[in-house]
């Protein structure tokens, strides 16, 4: 489903050239739910850029399907739109939307109608067990309300691939075993394949696979964690 | 599309809520800014339309004469004078436009009071003008020139009204004798005494001093001439000038003339209003401008902010797919309400304002050259608003693009870590 072939990025700091990633090769099946892990400075969030389009700016090539990632910052836009999710460290709801506006969201951007973003928002809000928060807004809601409300805007258009960036970090271990339980069952429920940028290793235990990466580089561990 | 446009502006509105006060603050300015443009816009109005109503009072709204008659000095009076003016005046009768035809002689001469002379500039008017026009003239004491003194060889004593300085120079009072001597039509010297009826005062000093006015049968008498220097149009519609011309045009070209007639709209003879009118307008474009500009200044440094504090936002709303013009066109958004509520408030306050002014007499001081103080009024002119509240929506518009543009281009991944 995804694959990436000798991705490699150097940052420049001042006079010097630092090397993120070097020559990282991988391919993440479809429906898999995947954790790229390893220390700070590994790589493992310049990596989640690439593949989530956010970072374009890199060596080496990433195909999604078998389709080469666009290069063209408009295409890669309207990827993103229309296949990607983003789950956040910091949960970024916008603070002006309710729960169910923020969830609505993607919908409006594919131009789903207006009845079909209300029914798919409740849906989802349900499927993460914010029934009773429709209309809550943001600075309403405890952090795992509010990382729940943000699983489920990433998943409500159906997206073939979302990219996680540490979604536990900012959550009590209640609420983080809560977002890892939903995540895992309704990726494998929708069949939504995962890249999760993760320090936490009970976020990683319950990825299907982890990839180790260490100073740039993928290391010889490549646990399957659930084989 | 069409859903998104009022969770857009739901969504604008709220954004505006979130920093109530700098909102507040730059719809307040906002307010103010249409506020004065409106009043000082309005003031102007006010004045063009009293110097118009004034003007084309005084002079009618189009006079007719011979092509000369503006163009060059005559050399005897009434060289360039109309001789069929009332075949000219009942032929232009039928157009019910017209108010009134008035005949005007623009004569002078030496005024004198059997002690002392003076110059004087003198016109002479149909009595029926004073009722006709209303009060034009200020009159200090005494009357109007009678309707029924048609002309000297009726009555002993033909009547003059006088301006109150020339009347104080000369010492002459109401029921005072005085001789007005003027160059004839021919060339000779002719002078008839007349009493004073009436002392008025044109407001402006200048004239005040060499200004009088005694009926036109009068004039032409002292003149030897059976002409006049022109006629004087009054319509009742300002407005309705040029259409009214064209009608005149038309009949006096069907008409056998004794002397060729030409047409001129109040504009062209209205040297004054002209000035006033460039002034102001000048006054008010340098006044916008500096409006634009403080606009400009606060709204940026507003938006600006806005931008950076969202700044993550922004990034969360592009890695879901949103493009930049989409997120810009959120602050643009933003910014055409503020210019909204500024314009409504500003607007609303500037109505009120005109509105409080037709009840409290305000007066200004005398114009120069003038003596007598004017109320204070300002219209409100609906056109005026729209345009100036447009003006402030594309400042708002310019503003908000310039702001989150910068906002739009900062890349991805360092938007979503800004804090």
């Amino acid at each position: 489903m995804l694959s990436f072939l000798n991705i490699k990025k150097d940052y420049r700091l001042g006079a010097q050239t630092v090397q993120a990633l070097g020559d990282v090769n991988g391919e993440i099946q479809s429906g898999e739910m995947v954790a790229l892990c390893g220390p700070s400075g590994s790589g493992k969030s310049t990596l989640l850029n690439i593949l989530g389009m956010l970072d374009m700016n890199y060596q080496g090539n990433v195909f999604i399907d078998g389709t080469p990632f666009p290069r063209k910052v408009s295409d890669a836009t309207a990827l993103r739109r229309s296949s990607l999710g983003f789950v956040f460290q910091r949960f970024n709801l916008i603070p002006v939307m309710s729960a169910i506006e923020n969830v609505a969201y993607p919908l409006m951007l594919n131009k789903f109608s207006a009845k079909m973003q209300k029914e798919k928002a409740e849906q989802m809000l349900v499927k993460v067990g914010l029934e009773d928060f429709f209309h809550y807004r943001p600075e309403q809601l405890s952090g795992g309300q509010q990382q729940r409300v943000a699983i489920a805007r990433a998943l409500v258009h159906q997206p073939r691939l979302v990219i996680a960036d540490e979604p536990t970090a900012s959550l009590d271990s209640h609420s983080a075993n809560n977002v890892i339980h939903i995540m895992k069952t309704l990726g494998h429920e929708m069949g939504t394949t995962f890249v999760i940028a993760t320090h936490d290793s009970r976020m990683a235990s319950q990825c299907d696979r982890c990839i180790n990466l260490v100073d740039g580089l993928i290391s010889s561990e490549d646990i399957q964690w659930n084989a | 599309m069409e859903r998104l446009m009022p969770m857009s502006i739901k969504s604008a509105w709220l954004n505006l809520l979130r920093n109530s006060r700098r909102s507040i603050l730059s719809i307040l300015i906002i307010a103010v800014v249409v506020f004065a443009l409106c009043c000082t816009g309005g003031f102007g109005l006010y004045t063009y339309q009293s110097l118009m109503k004034e003007t084309a009072m005084s002079i009618g709204h189009i006079t007719l004469s011979q092509p000369q008659y503006f163009e060059q000095e005559e050399d005897l009076p009434l060289d360039n004078g109309l001789s069929d003016y009332p075949m000219i005046g009942k032929g232009l009768d039928s157009i019910q436009e017209i108010h009134a035809i008035l005949p005007r002689i623009e004569f002078n001469g030496l005024i004198s009071n059997g002690r002392k002379s003076t110059i004087y500039m003198g016109t002479g008017i149909d009595p029926q003008e004073f009722a006709i026009k209303g009060e034009f003239l200020a009159v200090k004491s005494g009357n109007t020139l009678s309707p029924d003194s048609d002309g000297p060889a009726e009555k002993d004593e033909p009547e003059v009204m006088l301006g109150a300085n020339l009347a104080q120079n000369l010492k002459v009072t109401i029921g005072d004798v005085v001789t007005l001597l003027s160059t004839t039509a021919d060339g000779v010297l002719n002078a008839i005494d007349f009493k004073v009826r009436g002392i008025f005062s044109t407001g402006v000093p200048d004239l005040d001093k060499r200004q009088l006015y005694i009926n036109v049968a009068s004039a032409q008498a002292l003149l030897s001439t059976h002409k006049v220097s022109t006629l004087s149009v009054y319509l009742f519609e300002t407005q309705q000038t040029s259409v009214v011309q064209k009608q005149i045009d038309a009949k006096l070209s069907k008409m056998r003339l004794a002397e060729p007639v030409i047409t001129t709209p109040w504009q062209k003879l209205a040297v004054f209003y002209d000035g006033v009118k460039n002034l102001y307008n000048r006054i008010f474009v340098i006044m916008g401008g500096v409006m634009a500009l403080v606009v400009f200044a606060a709204l940026f440094n507003s938006m600006t902010m806005s931008v950076t504090e969202r700044t993550r936002e922004i990034g969360t709303l592009a890695a879901l797919g949103t493009y930049p013009g989409e997120i810009i066109r959120g602050f643009l958004l933003e910014a055409v309400l503020m210019a909204i509520c500024g314009a409504v408030i500003g607007g609303g306050l500037s109505a009120g304002m005109a509105l409080l002014l037709t009840f409290v007499d305000v007066r200004m001081p005398p114009a120069p050259g003038r003596t007598a103080s004017y109320p204070l009024h300002i219209y409100f002119s609906a056109e005026l608003f729209i345009s100036v509240a447009l003006a402030v929506a594309i400042i708002c518009f310019v503003v908000a693009w310039f702001a989150a543009r910068k906002g739009v281009k900062k890349p991805i991944i360092e938007a979503l870590i800004y804090v």
